[in-house]
């Protein structure tokens, strides 16, 4: 995947001090709040952070919900009046979690998380190369028919999925990616949200910084992969993480596509669990296989989101 | 800057190489053998089904055919149950369906005979015996689509300990829904105590409109111009869960219950339910997930006493469960998969399906007796009379519009149990929508 | 814009330049559009076609013009009332998420301690099962057992609304649960913006005095513009194509008072007869509205541009 890198130019290491110019040399605390009144900030934080407490026990009610349900059996999920602890607790969910078998054919929670894995971690880096670059050529390069290019793959973004999934899922099968990991990769790979995204943040990177890369001889892909893409490293983040969040639950594509348990996604395999109004639903272990299908995308979160709040010019320019 | 891009190389290399090692083993995961290259080998049909961990049903049909007929083999692709219309009609579409089609939901069969994806069976279905019932269902412009294999009906479930508890005598047969009301009240006000309620009618539409179409006199879901005769019901409904005796539709909603943990775990006394509760029932006793209780089985509450009393036909509904056939099989495979169909509606078929705990759509004692011989059902004589004899009008009979009609009639049924729209608003609404779709 | 030399040349010379700037700026955009223009633009191009058309999903479309539309405009009164209900849940959902996730993402912008948390707990929502998301929302607007409603019996109010179980408030329910899953996922792109604006922008303002309201008015929100446009359109479509959270709170009920349009597409593609020719008109519906919002968002954002 060395497409944005052609190589015929001469490219220093790290871009000269003549590249960025424009850009101020970054403090260590950019967005930071008034340093004065120290008496009048303790308090103020204290508040701050009883405040964000309770907001946070607001947030986080459900998932509470989908823990304590985890932990009991199956018809005490739905009670009235609801029950926000277990009487007793079936621990043991979350290892039948584990062996249970849901379908006829040989697949468990493992193989679907594995599957969920591969899609997501995929997904996202399809959609971060290709949206970044697309958006590179939507914001820096002028030619004619641009501006309603644009807007169309924006529009298209209006129009909802499940009114054109059919036409959609027969071109798919009538090259055969029906019921591979394939189908889904190309699916969500390709869409306008990252495009759209990145171009608006290319646009708070100065021109100038360009301009003079352009006179060191830097080519355009030059400047996409050594300048835009290192400037942009919160906007890449962000879209890191949407695009991984959104893979990683969704639910209508890859049941549609996805036919063979062993080819299932996590959130396709969890509702095998919740069975049609005639039988019986096993929602003690659905939502023990929630909350495990959470989990990972919380640790990257965690993780991940120091980006966030990284100042672009910190990110970009200590090399 | 330069760590970041390696991070970001490094990443891309990783996934280029997890994603071809992901659809190399997609790829040798997906070598089923079609069995079709063999010289003279057995036909191979496919059949689609749901959940085969807890539907054991279309095993069970299978491996009945099979072992009487050695020439054929059935390979059946499992489908999830709450999606399957829409994972079907994609395959319709693709042109990748089964040979023999499920129909899981009769109301669907409409929409499959306009898309072309069931085959004309008129033959299959003519030369069925007198006592399957069903067929009627996937019928349209005179052309049979379905043959039924099973049929479930409604019927009263009651909690025998519960009602001995409260001093009241168990449901005989006799009971019209004004019957089922006071009886409602009464179980409620004597187990207070327990925070029991006389009464569990679930959210659905179908539990109160099945009844009101199947018995009001001269009803038909299909007309389009009236639909009045539903009042009757709702205001009776209304008032059982303002006075308490039955749970709210409003609690039932925000609370998502389910009828198998009201039931099961002894928050209501009597519930009319379809026949397939019956084997959840059991099987719920059995491992724990339902309190262990006697309960029983009675003919469902009816319109007036002329049709109650052990010595009548009770009027009540359900929709039957029927196999159709892809257009495009023919020779072996089709004359093959037209066997099967007449044998998944064959007493022999019914008495196997019986013994786990499924309907039958074949109307036979044998039938009856496998039915009643499972371990940790009900057997009383009001049980086996709710189930063998009864009048089972189709929920959704076959009309070219019947999905659109029944939308439009759920949307009234939310609109008036939540009580956020008066009875006849709401069934003038209703009437307005459905004349614009018929029209 | 593209090239330092483009100050006065021969003509010539400038359309080499122009063909030679269209094929650069083809060769960025190949990547994404070859994809979504095979897997996503044809569907839609098929999608339009369909829309003048009845069709099952099988066979050959048949052409009838514009009777779909007719239909659905003039006897169609479920339609009439999923529009409305669109309309009315993207222009309560625009503005309170818009605020809500601004407001967290300046909240949060911080380097303190335990902020990691809270920034994971804002986008937790998000995360979290949307049937999980319905089923506790639904627990928690329970008109008579749930807490929301003992909270307003509590402080005084006899008569507290019925939330999902009543016409009138249904919306409201799940306007307020759309913000809340929502808010989280836009304060990550705000959170993005906000790394874009120059810190000593702020340091020079603070010499200088200014409150922190004025901080904010004259430099965040002039620094999020790209930001905010992203997000605003973004959300003006995902409202207006609502669908999943609407469908697993309320399917659409009581009657139809939260009844939207994907919903109905949905209705009448997989629910009822197969009838995608007139789904595929109702979609197109949509796209159109969205579009015409889209384009006025753009021309407004140009004109602030200059």
């Amino acid at each position: 995947m060395t497409a944005a890198d052609p190589g015929s130019e001469p490219r220093p290491a790290v871009p000269t001090a003549s590249a960025a110019p424009a850009q101020p040399a970054s403090p260590d605390q950019p967005a930071a709040p008034a340093r004065y009144h120290r008496g009048r900030r303790l308090t103020g934080r204290v508040l701050l952070y009883l405040g964000l407490a309770g907001f946070a026990a607001f947030l986080l009610l459900p998932f509470f919900w989908m823990v304590s349900s985890s932990l009991k059996a199956n018809n005490e999920v739905f009670t009235i009046p609801v029950k926000w602890i277990p009487e007793v607790f079936h621990w043991e969910n979350y290892v039948d979690i584990w062996t249970v078998q849901i379908s006829a054919a040989a697949s468990n929670m493992g193989s679907w998380l594995k599957n969920t894995m591969i899609l997501s971690v995929v997904v996202t880096l399809l959609q971060l190369f290709t949206g970044s670059f697309a958006a590179y050529g939507f914001s820096r390069i002028r030619f004619p028919g641009r501006d309603t290019l644009f807007l169309a793959y924006i529009a298209t973004i209006a129009v909802p999925w499940q009114a054109y999934m059919i036409p959609q899922y027969k071109l798919m099968s009538q090259v055969h990616l029906t019921d591979t990991l394939w189908s889904i990769i190309i699916l969500q790979a390709f869409g306008a949200f990252g495009v759209f995204l990145m171009k608006q943040f290319y646009e708070t990177i100065p021109e100038e910084l360009s301009e003079s890369a352009r006179l060191d001889g830097l080519s355009e892909y030059g400047i996409y992969w050594r300048i835009m893409l290192p400037l942009s490293g919160p906007a890449i983040a962000s879209l890191a993480l949407l695009t991984f969040v959104r893979t990683w639950n969704d639910f209508l594509g890859p049941k549609l596509y996805l036919r063979s348990p062993q080819n299932y996604t996590i959130q396709v395999g969890l509702k095998l669990f919740q069975a049609d109004p005639m039988g019986s639903s096993l929602y003690g272990l659905m939502f023990a296989g929630s909350v495990l299908s959470v989990l990972p995308v919380a640790v990257i979160f965690l993780l991940g989101q120091r980006y966030f709040v990284e100042g672009v010019a910190t990110s970009g320019l200590k090399g | 800057m330069k760590k970041t891009r390696f991070g970001l190389l490094a990443a891309l290399a990783l996934a280029t190489a997890l994603s071809l090692t992901a659809c190399g083993s997609g790829d040798t995961g997906d070598t089923t053998d079609t069995g079709s290259d063999e010289p003279a080998g057995p036909v191979t049909l496919t059949m689609s089904g749901w959940s085969f961990q807890t539907t054991p049903e279309f095993q069970v049909l299978v491996d009945a055919f099979e072992a009487d007929n050695s020439d054929v083999k059935i390979e059946l692709k499992e489908y999830d149950a709450n999606d399957y219309e829409t994972l079907m009609l994609a395959d319709i579409a693709s042109g990748t369906a089964t040979d023999i089609i499920t129909i899981k939901q009769a109301k669907f069969t409409n929409q499959w005979v306009n898309q072309g994806a069931l085959a004309d069976i008129s033959s299959v279905v003519s030369a069925l015996p007198n006592n399957v019932s069903g067929a009627a269902s996937y019928t349209v412009n005179g052309v049979n689509y379905g043959v039924p294999y099973r049929q479930d009906s409604w019927v009263l479930f009651y909690n025998k300990d519960l009602f001995d508890k409260a001093g009241i005598a168990y449901p005989d047969g006799s009971w019209t829904w004004d019957d089922y009301a006071a009886q409602a009240k009464a179980l409620t006000q004597a187990l207070s105590a327990d925070g029991v309620k006389g009464a569990y009618e679930h959210s659905w539409q179908s539990t109160l409109q099945g009844f009101a179409n199947a018995q009001s006199p001269g009803a038909d879901v299909t007309n389009g111009a009236d639909y009045t005769y539903l009042k009757p019901y709702y205001e009776r409904v209304l008032d059982l869960q303002q006075s308490g005796a039955q749970e709210t539709y409003g609690n039932i909603t925000t609370n998502k219950l389910t009828y198998q943990g009201q039931f099961g775990k002894q928050s209501a006394a009597m519930m009319a339910m379809g026949s397939w509760y019956v084997a959840t029932l059991i099987a719920q006793q059995a491992s724990g997930d339902a309190d262990s209780f006697a309960w029983g089985m009675a003919p469902a509450p009816q319109y007036d006493s002329s049709t109650t009393g052990t010595s009548k036909t009770p009027i009540t509904f359900g929709d039957p469960t029927g196999l159709g056939l892809n257009p495009k099989l023919e020779g072996d495979k089709l004359a093959a998969a037209q066997r099967f169909l007449q044998f998944a509606a064959s007493e022999e078929a019914g008495v196997a399906l019986a013994q786990i705990g499924i309907l039958s759509s074949v109307a036979a004692d044998s039938v009856t007796q496998a039915y009643f011989a499972q371990a940790g059902i009900a057997t009383d004589d009001l049980s086996q009379f709710a189930i063998s004899t009864h009048d089972t009008r189709p929920e959704n009979p076959p009309h070219a519009k019947i999905a659109a009609i029944q939308t439009a009639l759920g949307e009234a049924h939310s609109a008036i149990m939540s009580e956020s729209t008066p009875v006849d608003d709401a069934l003038a609404d209703a009437t307005a929508k459905i004349k614009d779709e018929l029209a | 814009m593209t090239t330092a030399t483009t100050t006065a040349r021969p003509v010539r010379r400038r359309s080499r330049l122009r063909r030679r700037n269209t094929l650069l700026g083809l060769s960025f955009i190949a990547p994404n559009f070859i994809g979504f223009a095979v897997i996503t633009l044809v569907p839609i191009l098929i999608l339009f076609y369909v829309a003048f058309t009845q069709w099952y999903a099988v066979g050959t479309p048949k052409w009838t013009g514009l009777a779909n539309f007719r239909k659905l405009f003039l006897h169609d009164s479920t339609f009439i009332d999923a529009l409305i209900n669109t309309l009315y849940y993207t222009a309560a959902h625009l503005p309170l998420t818009l605020a809500a996730s601004l407001g967290l993402a300046v909240l949060l912008n911080r380097k303190m301690r335990g902020m990691a948390f809270f920034r994971t707990a804002a986008f937790f929502p998000y995360v979290t099962s949307i049937v999980a998301i319905a089923l506790v929302w639904n627990l928690m607007f329970s008109p008579d057992t749930g807490p929301i409603n003992q909270l307003l019996r509590f402080i005084g109010l006899s008569d507290p609304p019925g939330w999902t179980v009543s016409s009138t408030w249904a919306m409201p329910a799940v306007i307020i649960v759309g913000t809340w899953r929502e808010m989280g996922y836009y304060m990550l792109l705000f959170l993005a913006g906000l790394q874009t604006i120059p810190a000593q922008l702020y340091e020079a303002a603070q010499v200088d005095g200014a409150s922190a309201w004025s901080r904010f008015w004259h430099i965040t929100l002039p620094g999020l513009r790209p930001t905010t446009f992203f997000i605003t359109v973004m959300l003006t479509i995902e409202s207006m194509k609502v669908f999943d959270l609407v469908f697993v709170m309320t399917a659409g009920g009581p009657g139809t008072s939260t009844l939207v349009i994907s919903q109905l597409i949905w209705r009448r593609a997989f629910e009822g007869e197969g009838e995608f020719g007139y789904a595929s008109a109702i979609a197109l519906v949509l796209f159109v509205i969205c579009l015409g919002f889209t384009l006025v968002q753009f021309v407004i954002n140009r004109r602030s541009e200059k």
